[in-house]
């Protein structure tokens, strides 16, 4: 029988770690919203230009962008675990992680605790800044909601950062997390409504977790009102993360076992 | 019959001719015909090795460089699968119940890898601990042992990466050691140490002989693992040869 206290205990010696090594590089967090900051400020001025049938006004557009990049912070946290495999693996502490009883998979799916609690973090100054530098009205009763469908969201990225984690872990590089992002960012509504797409590229905003994720937390954050009902929105993002996460995890297992036959384990 | 060393430490290189009435019903380690063939490699690296350690049994492997040695241990560790062949510790057989199978292992891994470099000592260790599923109470009691044992106890707050080689090969044993594995792997041990390392790294193979544990290292022959006891083999085309 699996204890679990052990087992959370080890969960949070890898968050430990990972809180440790994050801020001993002073200013990294500071740095971190300096850029963010900037990057509201474009988007700010860009809003300005808008003034389109879609968007009632240019902080109407301002609002769902910045939720947007709200959003692909949040993500964009689970796609930087295919790098820290790689990390573990050239520092040699991923042999640790492979010999130790808590084992490679418990260890992997811990590397995803301290990226996603930072995102939020993160996720949490960017609407403060939204709000108090941009003046952008939020709806604060729903704002903590909002939370965990980010981090649902997330999850669901997460599975597919599984996937780039196994392939780290067989072929030691994992090329195409940026361009993951990147259509993600395309296909979602982060910066643009998705039926602005031609029609052979708008089913794709459909059939992925990150559309309902983003039309949730625009719902969730300004209130904007939702294409489909909450709920189906939920069940979506729901019923995408519990089917991807165990692809991801069984991947995981597959490439660790083969790494092991292979004697390939321990190659970087 | 087992082939032994001059000090009688017990260890068991098994002949193929040996009675299975002679053998210890559950030796700490058996390994059976382990095989191992890298790519490329005209010859296996591991070619049908056998090997017991008992409780109590400390043993050094030397070999020339590419012989194997580091396969075998990686193969007893968990980390490389044996292409044909079984190992088994404490009667609990590789691959089958694995979280209770490296409960039982402690590996010093070669070179000086392993280590958070921007981490403590003490978080360091706390991280293996955890992650060798003790309680909390045994995280501690380990830690003092460790920290007392390899002389950490003023290198504790320090991160890894302000250690000397030798402090960090250091910290590397105390890992090995911290869970109080009953059979420790230690791959080239004797690296960056110096005499006075090398007599605490005795002092903690005397802990784990004594309380019934096993160790197994190696090195590159003409260089010594630093244990200074226990049998000798040699790693000579894929077997055990006892030296």
């Amino acid at each position: 029988m699996i204890e679990v206290r052990p087992q959370l205990a080890a969960a949070a010696g890898i968050f430990r770690r990972d809180m440790t090594v994050y801020f001993s590089y002073r200013g990294r967090f500071v740095t971190q919203y300096v850029g963010m900051l900037f990057t509201l400020a474009v988007f700010y001025y860009i809003s300005r230009l808008v003034n389109v049938g879609t968007f009632q006004s240019p902080d109407a557009y301002f609002s769902y962008a910045a939720v947007g990049i709200i959003i692909l912070q949040v993500l964009q946290s689970t796609l930087d675990i295919p790098m820290a495999v790689r990390q573990e693996l050239v520092a040699g502490t991923f042999e640790r992680m492979a010999v130790s009883p808590f084992g490679p998979i418990a260890s992997i799916l811990s590397l995803f605790l301290f990226p996603m609690a930072l995102a939020v973090v993160s996720m949490l100054v960017t609407i403060l800044l939204t709000t108090v530098v941009f003046g952008v009205d939020l709806s604060w009763p729903t704002v903590p909601a909002a939370i965990p469908v980010a981090l649902m969201g997330a999850s669901a990225l997460g599975a597919i950062a599984l996937l780039f984690a196994a392939m780290v872990v067989r072929f030691k590089q994992a090329p195409g997390t940026a361009y993951v992002l990147a259509a993600i960012s395309l296909v979602a509504g982060f910066y643009f409504p998705p039926s602005l797409l031609p029609w052979w590229l708008e089913w794709a905003s459909q059939v992925q977790p990150f559309t309902p994720t983003v039309d949730l937390l625009r719902h969730l954050l300004v209130g904007q009102s939702l294409r489909y009902s909450a709920w189906e929105d939920v069940g979506k993002l729901v019923g995408f993360t519990a089917v991807l996460v165990p692809i991801g995890v069984g991947v995981l297992l597959v490439a660790i076992d083969r790494g092991r036959r292979q004697g390939t384990l321990t190659e970087y | 019959m087992p082939l032994s060393d001059d000090d009688h430490s017990g260890v068991a290189f098994r002949a193929r001719a040996q009675p299975a009435s002679d053998r210890s019903p559950d030796p700490l380690l058996a390994v059976d015909e382990v095989s191992k063939w890298w790519p490329g490699r005209p010859e296996p690296t591991l070619d049908g090795l056998d090997l017991e350690l008992e409780a109590g049994d400390v043993a050094s492997v030397s070999g020339r460089n590419g012989a194997g040695k580091t396969t075998l241990l990686r193969i007893i560790g968990g980390l490389v699968a044996p292409d044909s062949g079984s190992v088994q510790i404490a009667g609990i057989a590789l691959g089958t119940d694995r979280r209770a199978y490296q409960r039982e292992i402690g590996l010093l891994t070669p070179g000086d890898r392993g280590l958070y470099a921007r981490v403590s000592v003490q978080r360091n260790l706390d991280l293996w601990a955890r992650l060798a599923l003790m309680q909390a109470a045994e995280r501690d009691e380990a830690m003092r042992y460790c920290y007392a044992r390899f002389e950490l106890e003023e290198l504790g707050d320090i991160r890894v990466d302000r250690l000397s080689m030798g402090q960090r090969q250091r910290v590397r044993l105390a890992m090995a050691f911290l869970h109080a594995p009953r059979l420790v792997l230690l791959d080239e041990p004797a690296t960056s140490l110096d005499a006075p390392a090398l007599e605490l790294l005795r002092g903690a193979v005397d802990d784990l002989v004594s309380r019934g544990g096993a160790c197994l290292a190696v090195a590159p022959e003409g260089a010594e693992t630093g244990l200074g006891r226990g049998a000798h083999f040699t790693l000579r085309q894929g077997r055990l040869q006892a030296t």
